[in-house]
């Protein structure tokens, strides 16, 4: 009997030992501008959705932070992370795009002002709960107390003087609708956010089409930068990134235009093969199944006519 | 071990092995329920050949793509029954695929949280062959405000019919996408409207498949049918308000 309470006990210790540490540690990658790199893997207990890169760059007078992570811990351990290397204080927040993973933080920068496209904040309105929910249900505790946060300022595309520094933005559209990419100039580091994901499989809730995305790509890759910073996945210095997107993005394409013309279910192509270039993407098939569910029905609808009568 | 670590133990266990049956493929408290309610206690067996394909995760629980398949059971098949097991609508479709029929049918529905999916297909020995499956879900798909609705105009399109015939190897596949908000009764005060009979008949009007429809469907139902030989074919449709719709492929 007794030693079933110890067992017991000693379980009970080790669910108390998870301290929820995100361990978060910056990385300088150029001159004034830190990265937090997250793993790419899924959202999951063991690693409390950090599974995102957030950045900041440190101005003459205060800290610029880009995206605020997935949960209320994040954000806050993302505050205590820029001050172990600066004394400056935050200027503001400035958000890529909706998604849960980049701005759940945001409850520990309610302090300054936190800005994002006018389409982010309405997206974020809309479906933020919801997706604040079903973070709960995928990383358990680590969310705990987290609450949307909605911005405060609305960012336009076009040039903007942060403290001295020269910042470019972008409003794009292909991964949710409302896409902010950022290119400090001074550095030459673009934060793409999720319109380049690099060895993780993109994702596609809310994109308004592969086309659409491809094109903003272009657009992204045709800016002066010399280091990219991708929304998932690991920084890079060479177009590498951009290469693989684009690769990704026309054979999802490919595989539901060619499905949609011979009449596949649903639940054949989330089965399809994935080729081998591809072995190196993290997640790939499930982020298939996931996007063959967003984009699959467009693609059905485009074959199909109307035979009522 | 005394006897009172023996008793823990049972308890702690106990709620791992519940109400489920020996030899299901997967877990459900549910099964001894729906195959009194559903297949009057029958004799059964649960069968691998019966094929229910569909994803690990409903990524949108208002639209889950289902594919069941007993081609194994070719030319036996009586009827097939699909069910979601924890839905509150649990049942999907009965279908009596006829001869030129395949006992196959793809279909997209609701759930309301994470669980068992099964299709029954019945041959003609009497025995009921059950195939199984397991969904993950955030869930809510029952409960979801009413997309169709939210779209002005869509009384305009009801059982307006999107579709098209794709030639296979030995038949043809019929898709089809009929325009109905399929209301479940489960929305707040919106009564049960949907389609809830479909009959596939030949050129000459001989009823070559029957298949009867349950709210579990998802709005604008999407369905999959395959049948033999190179003729004309036509879907009929009806709902519950009596409402009547063809379309011809």
């Amino acid at each position: 009997m007794r030693w079933i309470l110890v067992l017991a006990l000693l379980g009970c210790a080790l669910v108390a030992r998870a301290d929820f540490d995100y361990g978060l540690q910056p990385r300088q990658i150029a001159d004034g501008v830190w990265l937090l790199e997250g793993s790419t893997d899924n959202f999951a207990q063991n690693n409390g959705g950090n599974i995102v890169n957030s950045g900041f760059i440190v101005t003459a007078q205060g800290v610029l932070v880009i995206d605020s992570g997935p949960s209320k811990r994040y954000g806050e351990a993302l505050r205590r992370a820029i001050a172990t290397v600066t004394d400056k204080p935050v200027l503001t927040l400035w958000l890529t795009h909706h998604h849960p993973d980049h701005v759940l933080g945001n409850q520990a920068f309610a302090d300054v002002p936190i800005a994002a496209l006018a389409a982010t904040t309405a997206l974020l309105a809309e479906q933020g709960e919801a997706m604040a929910e079903n973070m709960y249900r995928l990383v358990g505790d680590w969310m705990r107390g987290t609450e949307v946060v909605l911005p405060t300022q609305t960012l336009s595309p076009g040039l903007l003087d942060v403290a001295g520094r020269r910042l470019r933005l972008l409003g794009l559209r292909g991964h949710t609708g409302a896409d902010l990419a950022i290119l400090d100039e001074t550095s030459g580091v673009l934060f793409a956010g999720d319109l380049l994901f690099y060895q993780r499989a993109l994702t596609t809730p809310g994109t308004p089409g592969l086309d659409v995305w491809l094109r903003d790509l272009e657009q992204l890759q045709a800016l002066p930068w010399k280091q990219i910073v991708p929304g998932h996945g690991p920084v890079a210095s060479s177009a590498a990134p951009f290469t693989q997107m684009r690769d990704y993005l026309g054979w999802l394409d490919s595989v539901m235009r060619e499905g949609a013309a011979q009449g596949a279910e649903m639940s054949e192509l989330i089965g399809v093969a994935i080729p081998p270039r591809f072995a190196a993407v993290s997640l790939s098939r499930y982020e298939l199944i996931r996007s063959v569910s967003h984009l699959y029905p467009r693609y059905e609808q485009a074959q199909m006519e109307r035979v009522d009568r | 071990m005394d006897g009172r670590s023996l008793l823990l133990l049972a308890l702690l266990a106990w709620p791992c092995t519940g109400w489920s049956v020996e030899g299901d493929p997967v877990t459900s408290v549910m099964w001894n329920y729906h195959h009194a309610r559903l297949l009057d206690g029958a004799p059964f067996v649960f069968d691998e050949q019966v094929r229910v394909l569909l994803p690990p995760f409903a990524e949108d629980a208002r639209q889950v793509p289902i594919l069941v398949d007993a081609s194994a059971y070719r030319g036996q098949v009586v009827r097939i029954l699909a069910w979601a097991e924890l839905n509150p609508i649990a049942q999907i479709f009965d279908f009596a695929p006829g001869a030129e029929v395949l006992p196959r049918l793809a279909i997209r529905i609701r759930i309301e949280q994470a669980t068992p999916i099964r299709a029954a297909v019945l041959t003609r020995d009497g025995i009921w062959h059950v195939g199984s499956s397991y969904i993950d879900a955030a869930g809510g798909g029952c409960t979801a405000p009413s997309v169709v609705r939210a779209e002005a105009g869509w009384e305009e399109r009801l059982g307006q019919v999107l579709g098209k015939r794709f030639a296979l190897a030995d038949s043809s596949r019929l898709r089809v996408q009929i325009a109905h908000p399929m209301d479940n009764g489960l929305v707040g005060g919106i009564p049960e409207f949907y389609l809830n009979q479909a009959e596939l008949r030949d050129g000459n009007g001989k009823v070559l498949a029957t298949l009867e429809l349950f709210p579990s469907v998802s709005e604008n139902p999407t369905l999959s049918l395959e049948v033999q030989g190179e003729g004309e074919t036509e879907l009929w449709l009806r709902d519950n308000n009596g409402n009547e719709f063809k379309a011809a492929l």
